[in-house]
């Protein structure tokens, strides 16, 4: 069965590495993918700077303490295409991120998924934003 | 035409780009543009359009959104043929159009290795692997996160973006530049111990001409602004621009050298034919983002077509010309469109790069892992 599951989880992974991308730089430089991570968390600041935005979230810990991390996001530009603007995140708003922390340990983290509790996506191109793929604009 | 009356076209030209296209129109910063019509091929009652002083008009905001994905050497399977069969498109307008869903879908359902990764170590099983390869060039090579990229619109119909050489193929290296490339690579993909082992574009530094224009993950824009005797190209990532003379004059000094090196341009029918010389050697390279392939030379002389090939479609072509790197001419060529709400957006780099700290301390915190297990 685990076998099973891993091959769906590779072919899975498969797919989506047949797409080549270029991001502004190479996660293995910062990025430590031996340390995966879900955290959920809310928001106290998303910083709209490039090349990558940076989403930063308290999180709670197991022993009560809270931490602040900081999440590397998409590019602001693309963001924006894609219908988010600066009032898409506001403060306290509740987050969970999959990802990877960083290769030095300090509490910074890849976002690989970035969502809300009940699974919705963030950075959706909604209708009415000018975003390309908004619907109505087609 | 006098060097004075060129200079102030030229500021003109200028000016003009720093000054949103809605203002530009004479609209009100808050009115919505109206919306350009779809990409369609030229049909015969079609004209291109004209600027009030006659020259072709290929002013406005392009994106090269439609090519993403599309390969940049043609895979072998292909060999001469230049665009795909009717299954073929099929299958790839299929894939544009899952990926869209995907995007713009409102539940989460792109697979998460992290998920994967991180379930399984609470669940105390053993760590599933990373994907092996997948963190080399990291989110340029794992599942793009949905939050992270642009994409196409509409399927491209061609097997490859390099067009020629016939079998879409970048012709063989000559042994210097093979020497170069092996050379970049190494710094490229050893570990981050100084600025040298970045590329232009990851230090927010420049793209080059052609790697600001083909399309990447994101950032694909560019806007065109004409004025009597000049056409300027501004480039959203990573902010560069152009202001090309329609002249015949020569290129400036060989001494005088830049990274979008010296652009004179000139009109073939209703074709914009820029020639660029005059380049900065062996720091950039011709492919994805100013860094995929051979670093070139000094001697690189590029040959950029723009053509207006429907209301809002332009065919855009590069012709890469570089004895001392490549040992034949070759030739990118794809097109860039016009789409409704698109537009360039800021792109100041260098000041939020935090990438660059956060690799060298990763680096360092490598080095003192590795000493301290010498140690034990």
């Amino acid at each position: 069965m685990r076998s099973k599951l891993l091959i769906l989880f590779f072919s899975l992974y498969l797919l989506h590495a047949a797409v080549p991308a270029a991001a502004h730089h190479a996660f293995a430089a910062e990025f430590d993918a031996n340390k995966p991570l879900i955290l959920r968390g809310t928001v106290t600041e998303m910083e709209w700077i490039n090349p990558h935005a940076w989403l930063h979230i308290d999180v709670k810990g197991t022993d009560g303490k809270v931490i602040n991390w900081a999440i590397e996001a998409g590019a602001p530009n693309g963001l924006l295409r894609r219908g988010f603007n600066k009032n898409s995140l506001p403060v306290g708003t509740e987050v969970v991120v999959e990802g990877w922390q960083a290769k030095d340990g300090s509490y910074r983290a890849n976002g690989s998924n970035i969502t809300f509790p009940d699974g919705k996506k963030l950075f959706l191109g909604s209708s009415g934003t000018g975003a390309p793929f908004d619907p109505e604009k087609k | 035409m006098r060097d004075r009356t060129r200079l102030m076209l030229a500021a003109v030209a200028i000016v003009s780009l720093l000054i949103p296209g809605s203002l530009r129109a004479g609209q009100s910063p808050g009115a919505k543009p109206a919306a350009p019509k779809p990409t369609t091929v030229a049909t015969k009652t079609w004209s291109a359009p004209k600027t009030p002083w006659g020259d072709p008009d290929l002013q406005g905001t392009w994106t090269g959104d439609d090519t993403w994905g599309v390969p940049f050497e043609r895979p072998t399977q292909f060999g001469d043929r230049r665009y795909l069969t009717e299954d073929e498109l099929a299958d790839r307008e299929n894939r544009v159009k899952q990926t869209q869903e995907r995007m713009l879908s409102e539940a989460n359902t792109a697979p998460s290795p992290a998920r994967a990764q991180a379930e399984a170590v609470a669940a105390g099983k053993e760590l599933p692997p990373a994907p092996a390869g997948a963190f080399g060039r990291g989110v340029d090579a794992a599942p793009v996160p949905g939050h992270w990229g642009e994409f196409a619109r509409r399927a491209s119909k061609q097997t490859s973006q390099v067009v020629d050489p016939p079998n879409g193929r970048i012709p063989n290296l000559t042994p210097e530049a093979q020497q170069k490339l092996a050379a970049k690579n190494q710094l490229r993909r050893g570990r981050i111990e100084t600025w040298e082992n970045w590329s232009h574009y990851d230090r927010c530094i420049t793209r080059g001409v052609a790697g600001s224009t083909i399309p990447v993950i994101y950032g694909n824009g560019l806007e065109i602004v004409q004025s009597p005797g000049y056409v300027a190209i501004r480039y959203e990532m990573v902010h560069d621009h152009r202001i090309i003379p329609l002249s015949s004059s020569p290129h400036v000094g060989s001494n005088l050298r830049s990274y979008m090196g010296d652009s004179v341009g000139h009109w073939e029918g209703n074709t914009l034919v820029v020639e660029t010389t005059n380049f900065i050697g062996d720091k950039l390279a011709i492919g994805a983002n100013g860094d995929l392939g051979a670093p070139y030379s000094d001697a690189l002389r590029l040959v950029e077509r723009f053509t207006r090939t429907a209301p809002n479609a332009i065919d855009y072509q590069v012709t890469v010309n570089d004895p001392k790197t490549y040992t034949a001419p070759w030739t990118i060529a794809f097109p860039i469109t016009q789409e409704p709400g698109y537009e360039l957006f800021e792109y100041a780099c260098h000041e939020g790069n935090h990438s660059i700290a956060n690799a060298l301390s990763a680096t360092r915190a490598e080095k003192a892992a590795e000493e301290a297990a010498k140690k034990k």
